[in-house]
Formats: structure tokens, C-alpha cells, sequence
């Protein structure tokens, strides 16, 4: 480790060396012993203050630039006095401690990923901030998918509330919102010595203002999320309806804001479309960064299920990745769920996998990923129901304004939810041109935009049918 | 307490003092001066903790005594009063009655038993210097102290008393100014200390050009005694910088520049130094320095000096501020310009025991 330091040293120092005179490279850097280094900081020893003064005043940028070359990106620079201690032996030990302090750390993190159900020992940390300590940003398989939010969620972990500020993340069931934050607690944890990451979720968040209220215990409420340097909230969505909290949170985002700490919220949609929320706060967490999640292809899919298969130390047949991938198209949890229980059933039967077996392993789990392929009589009956009209007036020639309207609706979501073509729809609604449909749809569209009402229930619907 | 005084006197008294009146109005009683009427003197001290000032000029006494006042206001009343003899009162209750021709003023003052005395110093190391040594080694100096409050041990200067010499250093990391004192001591006075930047202000305004003045070292506290005046303050506590690893050992070109010429050349070329670079370029050639500067989209300066230069071509970039402060702070005819390269830090040198190191900025 010592050794690797040296070597990280000297390839900086060459760097170093062309740029100053031979004499100031003598005088200045010569001395310098790299401690420590990590992908935050790097940490120099020099023999005492003067080095320091005179490197970060007239050295810094130069010194920057080297590591810059040498291991790719910015650290931060630190410095350590190796004391008045003249005699290099007892300089050497005094350096003791200080070795040991990252090894610590690394050790506690090596213990981490192998901790499996013992989280309250108290060698995570994180862990008992809320955060499952597998959560990492290593362990998060990047696809096109969710490439921008996994870029948004590092750049805000290596810069707390220096990039982006607040940043959203959201997106469907079991896409990773919750891994995301959990991620950049943790980075920021690990990285940032004394920072105060505080993760908890809106209802925890509610809960204990209803209670703090109750006992009138409002001021070490407010104290204690004030006071964090970064303030993770889950499932934002949640506070929708509830006045008070908005209230408070309102507060205790702008405090956090204002005193430039960092804000990371989750929710499984835009904050435009979190209904009763209040528009003040609505501005604020469109402030910052918003990044969607979004269902990960089937590429993405056969690398989570295998990076899961590695973590979970099992081996599978490709084939039996691939069958998974292809037939659990929208939700991560629901993947690795599946792939669970094919582990373990290969594990306890110890049978040979075919993707027959595996079928019919996972019945009710497909059926319900099958249930997904919306067809247009779903919507059609979906939609009368919802308007109360009949079924059949979705074929009908009537057009007066109540039936007209909640069959143009069905013919815009049959648009967005299938893949069947204008002509096709057309017929499904009782043998009307493509032209219909299409003047359909674009009228929806049009009103979704103007009248936040039609808006509401055709996202309801929507999201009705894809459940 | 009763005493009667000319204007100028009390005016002199109280403007010595003045500036140290502390800002901070935790404690009122510092926002106040001391006054002592004894022995046909009056003395009037002020302190914010950190510094302590006590001066003394003579008067009438009537009844000696001891009050405290407010300072700004007794001193903004005190220019302004009409005729040239003023009689002040103060009765048992801290209320103090000026009277002056046919203007009169009362004013509440505190007890001088609130007012925090002025440190002792007993067994302390004393050391007698000539006021104009000092006072010439401050100016040479003071300009290079740091004003980066993080790092607190470079706002002041530091006084090192060594092998018969006092060294006065001040740096803010980007150059450095340092004057030697020759000063006998015996040996067991050596140290160093660091005099706050505050200190060195006050000390600057009392010191005169004929005259010695007391120095006197106690436990982290410093006293200056000068032409009756005594200035005691708390020293910076902190190692200051091994300030010797940054002067250049050897130096290549030794060029010599008449100071007013060149500090004046500069003064003009650095009009046009880009607020960013904030650089002006020193261009060498044969018998000739031209000096240069510009600044992108607003437009550019060249001047040039004839001075005896036989070494090989090459120019160099500094802060036309920081090469500036050192030569309007000299009054000598001639100064020299030792430089080893474009990236090694300058030196500025004289006939006499003062250096500059200044760094270089780089040439893009």
C-alpha cells in the first residue's frame, strides 16, 4: 500500500518536474511524501508549514493539474505537517496512526459488502442511518435507461450541493430510486469526514412532525433536519394531501438551501404531477436537477440479473438470464426477485434448469408481468366504466359530447398503450378512418395540456391499465 | 477630579489613543478612555483586549482623580471647542462638566474601576532600539503582511531576535519582505515573536525619527514604550514559517534599476494589466528592459528602461502590485533585481540589510 503511494508520488512528481525550475522542484517538492490516497483526496506530508504555505499559495494549481494527469481526475489536496520532530525515526512513527486511519476505514467497507443480515453491529455505519449498505454506487447496473440519473446522483455525491441542487429522482416501482439515494448517502458518508447525512423517507418525515407536535417537540425537530449537510427524502409523493408537513418541509428546505446543503428527493413521478402538492414546493424540486428512471432494456436487464447472480454467488445457464430478462420487462425488484427464487430452487432441488421448470417456477409472477400487455378492449372497457357509458357506446356512431369525449380518450390511450396502428384502432372503435384517431389523440393531448382535470384522469387511467 | 488643560494638549492625548478604542460593543467600557489626572499629568488610556495604548500629556491638575469616558465622543466634542483652555470636572458620580469659553458640555462617564488594566510586565526581556531603525524596518515590511485571516500566523510580523540581529520578516505567501536590525542582547533574550498587524499600525503612528524606544518581551504580551507613550499587546501565538526555505540561494542575473524610474514604469504599464492576469512582463534584452502588459478587448502598454544588461534574453511576470510595494516603501536611489528564471521566485535587494522575495506568475 506504502509502496503504491510512493510509486502514485513519483509518477505525479515527473509530472511536476518540467513545469518549475530545477531548484524550486528541489526545494518545494522533493520533500513531499504522499500519505494517503483515496478518490477524494490525496494527502502530502511535508516537513512543515512553510511547504504548505508556499505549495497552496503559489503551487496548488500546478500540483492539481499533475494529479489531474496522473489519476484522472481532481482530488482534493491536503496537507500534513510532519511536526518539528527532527529525527526521521520518530517522525516515521508519529505517521503510524495516521496509516491506520484509512486502512480502518477500507476494512469496515470491505466488511459491508459481505454483511449480510447483521447490520446493527455497528460496523456500517450507514446502516443505521437507514441505508442498506449494499446500495452502492458499484453495485448499480448503468444502462441507457437511467444513465443520466445514476450521472446526476454521482456528480451530487462527489460535490454535495455543489452541482445540483436539489436533485430529483423519480420513476416506476423498483427502478432504483431508493438504491440511487442510498448511493450517494453513503459516497458522502464515507467520503466527507463529520458530514451529517440524514435519509429518511416523507412518511418517517410526517410521522415524526405529527409527533413532534404532539409533544411539542417542534424545535429539536427542526434542529435536527436543519442541521444536516445532506438530507435525503424518499418517496416525496407522500407529503402530497398533508398541509402541515408541506409547511414544515417547505421550511426546512429552504433553511438547508439557503445554507448551501445538499437536497435529494425520490418520488415515482415528475413533482408537476404530485397531486395536492403544494405549487411552491412543486417549483422548488423542479429547481434543481430532474432525472427520470426509466424500465431498463432487456440488455440492461440480463446485467443486472448477472451482476445480482454474482453477488448472490450463484450460476445460472445464460439462457435462463435471458428467458427472465425478456419475460419481466418493467420492474428491477420484481427481476431479482424472480431470479431469487430460481437460485434457490436450483440450490434446494439441486434439478437441472430448463426454462420450462423455470415457467413454471415463476407462474404467477409472469402472469402478472403477461397482464401487462394492454389491449384495446381493456381500455375501452377501462374508460366507460371510469365515464360511465356503456361499452358499447365505444363503437357506436353517437356522438354526442359526454359519449364523444371518453371514446376519444380511449382511442388516445390505445395510441400511447399498444402498438396497434391508427387503422387498426380505428376499427376497434366501430370502424372509424385513422384520420379520426388521429384528430383523437392530438385533441387529448391538447386538453391534457390546457385543463389540468382531463390531465388527472387520463393519467389515472393510464396508470390504471398498467398495473 | 478637577483639572484645566490647553486644547492642543488634550487633543494630542487623545488622538494618540484613540485608534485603539475597540469597535466590538460587548463590553462598553472599552468604547471608553481611561482618564488620570496625577502629578501635573494627564493620561488617557484605551484597550480592546488585544492592544492597550496609554498616553500622557501635562496639565493643570486641581484635584487629582480618575474617570473613564466616552472616547469618540469626548474627542469629537474636544475639536470642536472654541477657545484654547479647557477646564474639566468630574464629581463623584462619573459625570464629567467641560467647560470651554462660553461653550458647555456635561457628559456620564463610567468607573475607572470597570476599565481592564493594562498587563504587567514583570521579569520581562527588555531590548533598546533606535526609533528610526524601526520605523524604517515597519515600512520595508508591513506592506507584504497577509490579510487571509485563515491564516491567522502570517497577519503580523514576525520580530526575530537572534545572534545579535532582530530580523523583522512579513509574507503572505506569494513574497516576502524582511529587514535585518543589528541590536546587542545577551543571549538568553533570543526568540521569536509575532507582532499582530494592529500593533504594527499603532507602533508605525507613535514611532519618530530621533529617540530610542523600550521593548519589552513578557509571557505571549509585547510592550513599546516610545516618547512617553506605552502600546502593550498580546502576541500572535503559532510557529511562524521557516521563512529561509523560500529565499533563492544562488541568483543568475543581478540587474540594477534606478528605483523611482522603474516603480514609475511600472506604475503606468500596469494600467493596462488585465483585472484576471493582474501580470506585467519583464522582457530582457541586451541593455534594455521593456515592460509590458495587456489586457484582451481593451488593449495593451509597453515602456521601456535602458539599464546595463549583458545576460542572456528572457522575460518574466509579476503581480505589478506586489513588485510596486517594496519600491515605493525605499527610499534609496538604486535597487537590485536578482533572477535565476522565468519560473524562480525574484529577489529585490538594496545597499543594506533588506530583502524582497517575490514570486513569479506564470506566462501563458
Amino acid at each position: 500500500m506504502e509502496d503504491n503511494f510512493a510509486m502514485i508520488w513519483k509518477h505525479i512528481a515527473d509530472a511536476i518536474r518540467p513545469e518549475v525550475s530545477g531548484d524550486t522542484f528541489q526545494r518545494w517538492f522533493k520533500a513531499i511524501k504522499l500519505l494517503q490516497a483515496d478518490e477524494a483526496q490525496i494527502t502530502l506530508r511535508v516537513p512543515n508549514n512553510i511547504y504548505q504555505l508556499w505549495i497552496e499559495t503559489n503551487y496548488l494549481g500546478l500540483l492539481q493539474s499533475a494529479v489531474l494527469k496522473v489519476l484522472g481526475s481532481p482530488r482534493k489536496i491536503a496537507f500534513t505537517i510532519a511536526d518539528t520532530a527532527e529525527k526521521e525515526d520518530e517522525s516515521e512513527e508519529m505517521l503510524l496512526p495516521l496509516k491506520s486511519a484509512p486502512r480502518s476505514g477500507s476494512t469496515a467497507a470491505g466488511k459491508a459488502d459481505g454483511a449480510t443480515a447483521e447490520n446493527g453491529a455497528g460496523s456500517a455505519p450507514a446502516a443505521a442511518n437507514g441505508m442498506n449498505v449494499r446500495n452502492t454506487f458499484d453495485s448499480f447496473v448503468v444502462g441507457a435507461n437511467n444513465q443520466f440519473a445514476h450521472a446526476a446522483a454521482l456528480a451530487v455525491a462527489q460535490n454535495p450541493a455543489k452541482t445540483y441542487n436539489p436533485l430529483f429522482v423519480y420513476g416506476g416501482v423498483g427502478l432504483g430510486k431508493t438504491h440511487l439515494m442510498h448511493a450517494i448517502g453513503q459516497h458522502v458518508a464515507g467520503h466527507k469526514k463529520g458530514a451529517k447525512v440524514m435519509y429518511l423517507s416523507s412518511e418517517k418525515f410526517t410521522n415524526e412532525f405529527i409527533d413532534a407536535i404532539q409533544n411539542s417537540k417542534l424545535v429539536p425537530f427542526r434542529n435536527r433536519y436543519r442541521k444536516a449537510d445532506v438530507l435525503l427524502i424518499d418517496d416525496i409523493q407522500f407529503l402530497a394531501g398533508k398541509e402541515r408537513s408541506q409547511e414544515e418541509f417547505f421550511h426546512t428546505f429552504n433553511t438547508l438551501f439557503d445554507g448551501h446543503k445538499q437536497i435529494i428527493l425520490s418520488s415515482d413521478r415528475p413533482p408537476s404531477e404530485i397531486q395536492n402538492l403544494e405549487g411552491r414546493l412543486v417549483s422548488r424540486f423542479e429547481w434543481g436537477l430532474t432525472a427520470e428512471l426509466q424500465p431498463p432494456d432487456i440488455e440492461t436487464r440480463v446485467a443486472i440479473l448477472r451482476k445480482k447472480a454474482q453477488l448472490l454467488h450463484v450460476k445460472l445457464d445464460n439462457s435462463i438470464f435471458e428467458f427472465l430478462a425478456a419475460r419481466i420487462k418493467t420492474n428491477v425488484r420484481r427481476l431479482e426477485g424472480a431470479l431469487m427464487r430460481v437460485a434457490s430452487f436450483a440450490s434446494l432441488s439441486g434439478r437441472e434448469l430448463t426454462p420450462d421448470a423455470v415457467e413454471h417456477l415463476l407462474k404467477d409472477i409472469l402472469q402478472e408481468e403477461a397482464r401487462r400487455a394492454v389491449t384495446i378492449e381493456q381500455i375501452q372497457r377501462k374508460v366507460a366504466e371510469h365515464y360511465d357509458v356503456r361499452l358499447a357506446d365505444m363503437t357506436s356512431k353517437r356522438r354526442p359530447a359526454n359519449i364523444a369525449f371518453p371514446r376519444q380518450v380511449a382511442m388516445y390511450l390505445a395510441r400511447e398503450l399498444t402498438k396497434t396502428s391508427l387503422s387498426e384502432i380505428g376499427d376497434a372503435f366501430g370502424g372509424r378512418d385513422h384520420g379520426t384517431v388521429l384528430h383523437a389523440h392530438r385533441l387529448v393531448r391538447g386538453k391534457m395540456i390546457e385543463d389540468e382535470k382531463v390531465r388527472q384522469v387520463v393519467t389515472f387511467l393510464d396508470n390504471q391499465l398498467n398495473r | 477630579m478637577k483639572f484645566s488643560v490647553s486644547k492642543e494638549k488634550l487633543l494630542e492625548g487623545l488622538q494618540t489613543v484613540q485608534n485603539v478604542v475597540s469597535t466590538r460593543t460587548t463590553l462598553p467600557i472599552l468604547s471608553n478612555v481611561l482618564v488620570q489626572a496625577v502629578d501635573g499629568q494627564l493620561r488617557f488610556t484605551t484597550s480592546d483586549l488585544d492592544v492597550g495604548i496609554r498616553a500622557a500629556v501635562e496639565a493643570g491638575i486641581e484635584k487629582p482623580g480618575a474617570t473613564t469616558l466616552p472616547a469618540r465622543r469626548l474627542l469629537s466634542i474636544v475639536r470642536e471647542l472654541p477657545a484654547s483652555e479647557i477646564t474639566v470636572e468630574v464629581d463623584s458620580k462619573n459625570v464629567a462638566s467641560i467647560r470651554s469659553g462660553p461653550s458647555f458640555f456635561k457628559i456620564l462617564g463610567l468607573p475607572e474601576e470597570e476599565f481592564p488594566p493594562l498587563p504587567k510586565f514583570e521579569n520581562a526581556k527588555t531590548f533598546t532600539l533606535r526609533q528610526k531603525d524601526l520605523r524604517d524596518a515597519l515600512k520595508k515590511t508591513s506592506y507584504a503582511i497577509s490579510t487571509d485571516e485563515t491564516r491567522y500566523v502570517l497577519n503580523g510580523i514576525l520580530f526575530s531576535f537572534r545572534d545579535n540581529k532582530l530580523t523583522l520578516v512579513a509574507t503572505d505567501g506569494r513574497r516576502l519582505a524582511l529587514v535585518d536590525i543589528e541590536l546587542e542582547f545577551p543571549r538568553s533574550h533570543e526568540g521569536d515573536v509575532i507582532i499582530p498587524t494592529k500593533t504594527v499600525v499603532e507602533l508605525q503612528r507613535l514611532l519618530t525619527d530621533d529617540g530610542d524606544l523600550k521593548l519589552s518581551l513578557g509571557e505571549n504580551q509585547v510592550a513599546f514604550e516610545v516618547n512617553g507613550t506605552l502600546l502593550v499587546s498580546k502576541l500572535i501565538e503559532g510557529n511562524y514559517p521557516n521563512y529561509r526555505q523560500v529565499i533563492p540561494g544562488e541568483t543568475k542575473e543581478r540587474v540594477t534599476l534606478e528605483r523611482v524610474l522603474f516603480h514609475d514604469a511600472v506604475h503606468r504599464v500596469a494600467l493596462l494589466a488585465s483585472e484576471k492576469s493582474n501580470s506585467v512582463k519583464l522582457v530582457f534584452t541586451k541593455n534594455n528592459l521593456e515592460i509590458a502588459a495587456n489586457t484582451p478587448d481593451v488593449g495593451e502598454a509597453h515602456e521601456s528602461l535602458a539599464i546595463p544588461y549583458k545576460g542572456k534574453d528572457f522575460s518574466i511576470a509579476f503581480n505589478p502590485e506586489f513588485l510596486m510595494a517594496p519600491l515605493k516603501n525605499l527610499s534609496v536611489d538604486e535597487v537590485y533585481l536578482d533572477l535565476i528564471d522565468e519560473m524562480s521566485p525574484g529577489v529585490i535587494k538594496i545597499q543594506g540589510p533588506f530583502l524582497y522575495v517575490i514570486m513569479p506568475m506564470r506566462i501563458s
